[in-house]
């Protein structure tokens, strides 16, 4: 009998558990494969006074002179990184073993230990917190008002202004504590080879333009096609809206003000700009049969080699994409990068931002924030690493980029005004467009209008601005005419 | 204490055991956040808008979710999913009653019918995304059997056949289960009435009718009313396949998006309950139905 009770005992433990077991599966976000650097949150990693470092017995970095300064300096730091792929000897481009062995023969006494994660944003931040982290780490999500608790200053803004750019990005009351390790832009990723034999011999800087291109490669070779919209993927549609806010009009404040005030901003402007434009591209583009045959079929993981092998024209995606198309295939010398094709007055647009940030730690020694600092430095500005990853210059005046920006403004979006801060989310889930929140059935139905031919461009956008307008009545939002 | 040592508490304590934890699982997963759903159904709130931002704004939802075009019409495709339900219980009816009759190799039919329900339902979204492409495996297929290629259609992308196309693939994961379920009731049936109904003259048709028929109705009853209210609350072809965009989405895939894009987490309640409803509905006229049409073999 006593077994049989132990057994029965055993026996509902067993089916708790694996009741709960079962309640307790979580289901994975969608692969949103972006890499845009992290804002810093609302929560808290740890409290603690402000003081403002003196970094006496340390260069600041913008006094070191590479090459000269410390060469003999004898030390061990550890760096702590997000990038695992540049771990591996079969990465395409420049592994962190390399980057070390080109540090080394400057500086053949600092000893450099790459530590990398894949689970980077919160591993960071639990290393952070342990207070026992690496010398240089990228700076995760963490408020701005905690970076003096952990991280030396590189110095003030105005001084780090005139040595690299984004230096507000991790600044805090006048000093700067993080120096971005590389920074994206949005635009168009496309095959040169495929624009230049199709005769597309200046990149397009209109809608019209561009339409013209894209038709000048149908016509060329028929099995290329033009523009590959990735409609299946859902997320590569809502990112169309990415384009609507500075490249479309040049406006810091748009998305999180102007926007939010504006009366019908879906409406035409007349002079191929605003978002009507960015949209209209996409639904002539389909209407004129300038996409794949089928849209419902595309296929995400396929792309990045059918662009690579000259199968696809352009797409539409953020210049993080640009080293995935270069790596997809043998053919990365094919692959360039664009601005998006609009034209604000006579001048082009980027939304650009910085990617992960170095920081250096604050409990190290001198001898480990020198070397640090030297470290993060040499990365910056002689290593390579910002244009072998396609990003944006961060060292200030270097014009080193593999995206063909020229002439192009970068602009960061502003914040939204004290007390609109979540006015955005509000009119987007009021309205149900999702502007720039996953409204990717929104983009997807321009697509399937326009290849259905049931509904003219004109009046999907005329139905966003009345949905935008009722949003706008019901939350009493001033509107101006 | 001594009532507990006895065989009439052994028996209560055994009982009371292991009915709480199912019991308590049950309220604290299904029931309880259950309740809270009918309650958000009544507010206006995002998932994160704290307690006391709610706005309380009584039947609004419901008159929402009834004057929207899009949820009524969400609930129109659960048609194509009727449609296939049926389709699949007479399909799978059929390979049962046939199976039954002892046929060579018999098992492995059966096998291989019954594998599709095991693959897990994203893996059958990625393999009839491939299969539906243009110029992919079913293009092939009928290209080997000599349809022409230029009179088929864009099997995921032209909004006439699209749905049909997603109700196919559930056909073909679920007839198969279905079809062992009808199979194990099948064998219940006792061989001397067919002994009996042979003798008397009766075809295979006649005893199926007369014989099978009747005596599988409960589980026929059973897998007709899942069948039905699996196809209302269908979800899985259309979300994995195309996202449900495309005219494919369903009244989940629709209540999905205004829930976790959207955040109008009230409205989506409220679509839930009356969906909620319309299934009881549904449920209780299948039954009626089956009533009247097995009354004769009850009397």
């Amino acid at each position: 009998m006593k077994l049989k009770r132990a057994l029965a005992v055993t026996l509902i433990t067993i089916m708790a558990a694996g009741a709960v077991a079962c309640g307790e599966t979580t289901v994975s976000g969608s692969g949103q494969e972006t890499g845009t650097a992290p804002q810093a949150e609302d929560e808290q990693v740890a409290t603690a006074d402000a003081p403002v470092s003196d970094a006496e017995g340390v260069k600041p970095y913008a006094d070191i002179v590479l090459g000269e300064d410390f060469t003999d300096l004898n030390t061990e730091i550890s760096f702590f990184s997000n990038r695992t792929d540049l771990d591996s000897e079969d990465y395409g481009g420049v592994t962190w073993k390399e980057y070390i062995e080109a540090f080394n023969e400057v500086y053949p006494d600092i000893t450099v230990n790459v530590i990398t994660d894949t689970n980077y944003a919160e591993d960071a931040k639990t290393h952070l917190q342990s207070g026992d982290y690496e010398t240089v780490i990228l700076i995760p999500a963490i408020d701005k008002a905690d970076l003096s608790s952990y991280f030396e200053s590189f110095g003030t803004l105005d001084v780090m202004n005139g040595q690299i750019n984004y230096a507000d990005h991790w600044e805090y009351q006048g000093e700067v504590y993080g120096v971005p390790s590389t920074a994206t832009a949005q635009g168009i990723v496309y095959n040169k080879r495929v624009f230049e034999e199709a005769g597309v011999t200046e990149l397009p800087k209109t809608p019209e333009d561009f339409i013209a291109a894209l038709k000048k490669i149908k016509e060329h070779d028929a099995s290329i096609i033009p523009l590959y919209t990735n409609y299946a993927a859902g997320w590569t549609m809502g990112s169309w809206d990415d384009y609507t806010g500075i490249s479309a009009t040049g406006d810091v404040n748009y998305t999180n003000g102007t926007l939010l005030h504006e009366k019908d901003p879906f409406r035409d402007y007349g002079d191929s700009t605003h978002p009507y434009a960015v949209y209209k591209i996409l639904y002539d583009a389909v209407a004129q049969g300038l996409t794949e045959d089928d849209y419902s079929t595309t296929d995400w993981e396929g792309c990045k080699g059918m662009i690579n092998r000259g199968e696809i024209g352009c797409m539409v995606l953020g210049s993080w994409a640009y080293p995935q198309m270069e790596a997809a295939g043998d053919n990365a010398a094919d692959i360039g990068y664009m601005p998006f094709p609009v034209t604000v007055n006579g001048k082009q647009y980027a939304l650009a931002g910085p990617d992960y940030c170095y920081g250096i730690n604050k409990n190290a020694s001198d001898d480990e924030k020198q070397a640090g600092i030297i470290f993060v430095k040499w990365m910056t500005e002689q290593s390579g690493f910002v244009y072998n990853e396609d990003g944006l210059p961060i060292k200030a005046g270097s014009t080193e980029t593999k995206l063909s920006f020229d002439n192009v403004e970068f602009l960061q979006e502003a914040p939204a005004a004290e007390g609109e801060e979540d006015l955005l989310n509000e009119l987007n889930s009021e309205s149900e467009l999702n502007y720039r929140a996953g409204g990717d059935r929104r983009i997807q139905l321009i697509i399937e209008h326009a290849s259905m031919g049931d509904m003219e461009f004109d009046d999907i956008m005329n139905e966003w601005n009345e949905k935008w307008t009722q949003a706008q009545e019901a939350l009493g939002v001033s509107v101006n005419e | 204490m001594k009532w507990l040592k006895s065989r009439k508490g052994q028996q209560t304590v055994i009982i009371i055991s292991f009915i709480t934890v199912p019991l308590l699982l049950l309220a604290i997963f299904t029931y309880l956040p259950f309740a809270q759903m009918v309650q958000f159904s009544f507010y206006k709130m995002k998932y994160l808008t704290p307690p006391d931002k709610r706005v309380f704004v009584g039947w609004k939802n419901y008159i929402d979710v009834f004057t929207r075009d899009d949820c009524f019409k969400a609930l129109k495709l659960s048609f194509y999913y009727c449609a296939g339900a049926l389709f699949q219980l007479a399909l799978a009816l059929f390979l049962a009653t046939i199976l039954s009759f002892g046929v060579k190799g018999g098992n492995i039919f059966k096998g291989m019918m019954f594998f599709p329900y095991l693959i897990s339902g994203i893996a059958i979204g990625f393999i009839f995304k491939f299969f539906y492409t243009r110029g992919f495996v079913l293009d092939s297929i009928l290209g080997i059997i000599g349809v022409n290629k230029d009179i088929l259609p864009y099997w995921l992308k032209d909004q006439s056949v699209n749905n049909w196309s997603l109700v196919a693939t559930s056909v073909w994961r679920y007839f198969g289960q279905n079809m062992v379920l009808f199979i194990g009731a099948i064998m219940s049936v006792d061989a001397e009435l067919y002994e009996a109904a042979s003798l008397d003259g009766a075809n295979r048709f006649q005893q199926f009718f007369h014989i099978i028929l009747p005596s599988i109705k409960t589980i026929v009853t059973l897998n007709v009313i899942l069948s039905i209210t699996g196809s209302l609350s269908a979800f899985e072809p259309p979300f994995v396949i195309t996202g449900g965009a495309n005219g494919t989405g369903t009244y989940f895939v629709i209540m999905n998006e205004i829930a976790h894009v959207t955040q109008k987490v009230g409205l989506a309640s409220a679509m839930a309950v009356v969906l909620l409803v319309i299934i009881f509905i549904v449920t209780i006229l299948q039954k009626l139905f089956f009533k009247y049409v097995f009354r004769e073999a009850d009397a």
